[in-house]
């Protein structure tokens, strides 16, 4: 126990102290975090109104205005006074120098055409951002639509507005009068695919773990202290490990950034306004103001999280033996492609699986691959946020444990055979050789 | 009373497949020797070796470590260097050694306080922190050297211990093995091609070959019993003067020296079943102006050579 221990902590130390780790699990997200600060900086930065001038030659939006003896527009509600946007209007385009000359950003021309090909010509010297192009987009249709409604004989824009229509889709489970259903497979979805990711990754450093030792000539010396299969587990814990520290800091760094960004936010007083500034401080009550994002306060949090612990121990578990025992087998990385084909299938085909899983999550393949060992980990977890039978949850842990541990067993045989042999690849036949004759 | 030999190996046999790795092997190493392990590559010697160390089983046969069935629980009183060995790249120096010794299941302080002293007796100190894929060759192969000896094995396993050193390094590892003898009184295990090393510091051989001991005993012992009549003699002259003087009175086994500007030469040669070396001396200086005469003493080298061929020539069917 003590030797497994000490290669567990051989596995996982060396790893966790590489730079790449620490550059992946630490900077990659302060990276991320720190660009979208900057860019949020940039754009606060730059936080003067854009100035657009909409030439309205028809007389379609606006009209003179004897008392302030300017345009104006003709609904005011289509043209709302934003905070990083302000409209001027007038019946005649500007000359080129004259626009480059004058302190407008945008000049929109909207004359007869646009009523045929809805398309309005806008001129710039510095090209606008998106954020920009979708509000005047949005206030020069408002705007056109009521001019339309006008023109048309026994309907006034209020009428119209009424009138209008948009169908959104509530769903509700006729049963558990459950309206969230699609929201929370997709928690179960992001879950997944993490585990996905997870496995796979870390699963791939416990086949290049073994094969550097093999090739290193290490080995020996160490199966020469402790038995292969204890030198194969502690291999397969430790580099879990390493893939659970990652999690355990990227969870932590995250919720540490948005807890201080949402305070800081709140003390620079930026978007008081909003609710937005709680996002960090509280959570709960924050997403309960949020209705689309009602569904996350229905998903069984504690289930989820110990059911995706016990997936990713035992599901992790499963793969790497094999993984090990292909790493066992071969001398090189590109002779384990032979090998990793059949060997990450089943893995590949839950995340196909998971998908369907989302479409119909309680389809009897979702419901089957929730079951079988090497695919339950993946779909189960999309399957768990929307309402599974506690035993059925339990049974699948159980399946894919038991299955791990045999496969642990199986790997073994195959790793302790292969790990002192060298040479040319061994073929499938052999690998079964290995595996009944490993005693 | 016969003392308890380190290990007993009796009629140990392993198969790879249709391959006959070891038949029936039997070797004794007597506590606190050196014993050679010695034979021509592929002869069994690392599959004999695994056994010892638990990585492979026999087929049949037994193996009993100071008077018990060797089990993996004797493992912890086994140091082994294997001849294909590493370290791991990724760790330190110092760290790395340590992780054996806990491996082991020594203390981390006592093993900090053992690697300290090898560390300055085989002059690694200064590289505790480095990484290990600084090291050269020979300074990874002493801190391997090290992590084999550290717990104090009562039986040391050194597969080609020597390979890699340069002459200085290497004869600091052999006084090292020869301490650990004498002053532990730790039985070594010793395989290797170097037969320099086999006779300065082994008590013991066993040759293998073909996966079958073929010789074994005292390396003095062997060494006598492989003197068969040669004598080396120097001489001024010509080698075909010398042919024709000595006619079918001597053997003319192989000229091992000719310095052709004084026309001094030496041969090896092996006198007729029934000759006389004293009267053929005293009649060969007749013919030629004999410069020395001096009985041969084979090497490990020589016996191993010829040990083997003749087992070899032997195995040849007619």
């Amino acid at each position: 126990m003590s030797a497994l221990r000490h290669i567990v902590y051989r596995e996982w130390i060396t790893r966790v102290r590489r730079k790449a780790f620490i550059l992946g699990t630490l900077a990659v997200p302060l990276l991320v975090m720190g660009s979208m600060a900057i860019g949020w900086w940039l754009e606060q930065g730059d936080n003067q109104k854009s100035r657009v001038l909409v030439v309205d030659v028809a007389g379609m939006v606006s009209q003179w205005d004897e008392r302030f003896e300017s345009w104006v527009p003709i609904c005011p509600d289509c043209f709302p006074d934003r905070a990083s946007l302000t409209y001027r209007f007038a019946a005649e385009g500007m000359e080129d120098e004259a626009f480059i000359a004058s302190d407008f950003d945008v000049m929109v021309v909207f004359d007869d055409a646009i009523l045929q090909h809805h398309k309005a010509m806008y001129y710039y010297e510095q090209t606008p951002g998106f954020d920009l192009q979708a509000h005047l987009k949005t206030d020069l249709s408002m705007a056109l639509e009521r001019f339309k409604v006008k023109e048309t004989q026994d309907l006034d824009f209020s009428t119209y507005q009424r009138l209008k229509t948009q169908v959104s889709l509530v769903g509700q489970d006729i049963v558990t009068r459950d309206g969230h259903a699609v929201g929370r497979s997709l928690v179960g979805f992001v879950f997944s695919l993490f585990l996905f990711v997870q496995i796979l990754v870390y699963g791939m450093h416990v086949m290049r773990g073994v094969i550097e030792e093999k090739i290193n000539r290490i080995v020996e010396v160490v199966i020469s202290v402790v038995k292969p299969s204890v030198l194969m587990t502690g291999k397969v814990i430790g580099i879990g490990l390493v893939g659970l520290t990652q999690f355990i800091v990227l969870s932590v760094l995250v919720w540490i950034i948005t807890l201080v960004g949402g305070m800081w936010l709140e003390h620079a007083d930026v978007l008081k306004s909003s609710s937005d500034a709680l996002v960090g401080l509280d959570l709960e009550s924050w997403i309960a103001g949020q209705a689309e994002l009602n569904f996350l306060l229905d998903v069984n949090w504690p289930l989820m999280i110990a059911s995706t612990a016990v997936f990713y121990v035992a599901g992790f578990a499963l793969y790497a033996a094999s993984f090990a025992a292909i790493g066992a087998a071969v001398e090189q990385e590109s002779d384990a492609q032979y090998f990793l084909i059949p060997a990450m299938a089943p893995l590949v085909a839950s995340y196909f699986l998971a998908v369907v899983a989302i479409e119909n999550p309680e389809g009897p393949l979702a419901v089957i691959a929730s079951f079988v060992p090497f695919t339950a980990p993946v779909v189960m977890l999309i399957r768990i946020p929307l309402g599974v039978a506690w035993w059925e949850v339990v049974l699948s842990w159980l399946g894919v444990a038991v299955t791990a541990w045999l496969l642990l067993r199986m790997a073994g045989r195959i790793y302790r055979v292969g790990i002192l042999m060298h040479g040319k690849r061994p073929s499938w036949v052999e690998l079964i050789k290995w595996f009944r004759h490993a005693d | 009373m016969e003392r308890i030999p380190a290990l007993a190996i009796s009629q140990v046999v392993k198969s790879f497949r249709a391959h006959q790795a070891l038949k029936g092997v039997d070797v004794k190493v007597n506590e606190g020797g050196i014993f050679g392990l010695l034979g021509p590559n592929g002869a069994g010697k690392t599959t004999l070796i695994r056994m010892l160390t638990g990585i492979t089983a026999p087929d049949a046969g037994s193996i009993s470590f100071f008077g018990t069935p060797l089990t993996r629980a004797h493992i912890a009183q086994i140091g082994y260097l294997p001849e294909e060995r590493g370290l791991y790249k990724s760790m330190r120096v110092g760290e790395q050694a340590l992780y054996f010794a806990q491996l082991r299941g020594m203390q981390r302080q006592e093993a900090e306080k053992r690697l300290r002293v090898w560390f300055e007796k085989l002059e690694v100190e200064g590289w505790w922190n480095r990484e290990v894929a600084d090291l050269s060759k020979g300074m990874a192969q002493k801190v391997q050297f090290i992590i084999a000896v550290l717990h104090e094995p009562r039986l040391l396993i050194l597969d080609e211990p020597f390979s890699g050193f340069d002459p200085i390094n290497a004869q600091r590892v052999r006084d090292a093995v020869i301490e650990l003898k004498e002053k532990q009184g730790t039985t070594v295990l010793l395989s290797t091609h170097d037969m320099g090393s086999v006779e300065e510091l082994c008590d013991e051989v066993a040759l293998l070959n073909r996966g079958e001991v073929i010789l074994d005993g005292p390396v003095h012992a062997l060494r006598e019993q492989a003197r068969d009549g040669r004598f080396t003699l120097r001489f001024l002259g010509t080698i075909m003067e010398f042919t024709v003087a000595i006619g079918a009175s001597a053997e003319l086994i192989q000229v091992l020296h000719s310095e052709s500007t004084v026309g001094e030469h030496e041969v090896m040669l092996r006198l007729s079943p029934e000759g006389d070396i004293a009267s053929w001396l005293h009649w060969i200086s007749g013919e030629v102006k004999v410069v020395a005469c001096t009985p041969w003493q084979p090497s490990m080298r020589d016996v191993f050579i010829e040990t083997v061929e003749n087992r070899e020539s032997n195995a040849i069917p007619s």
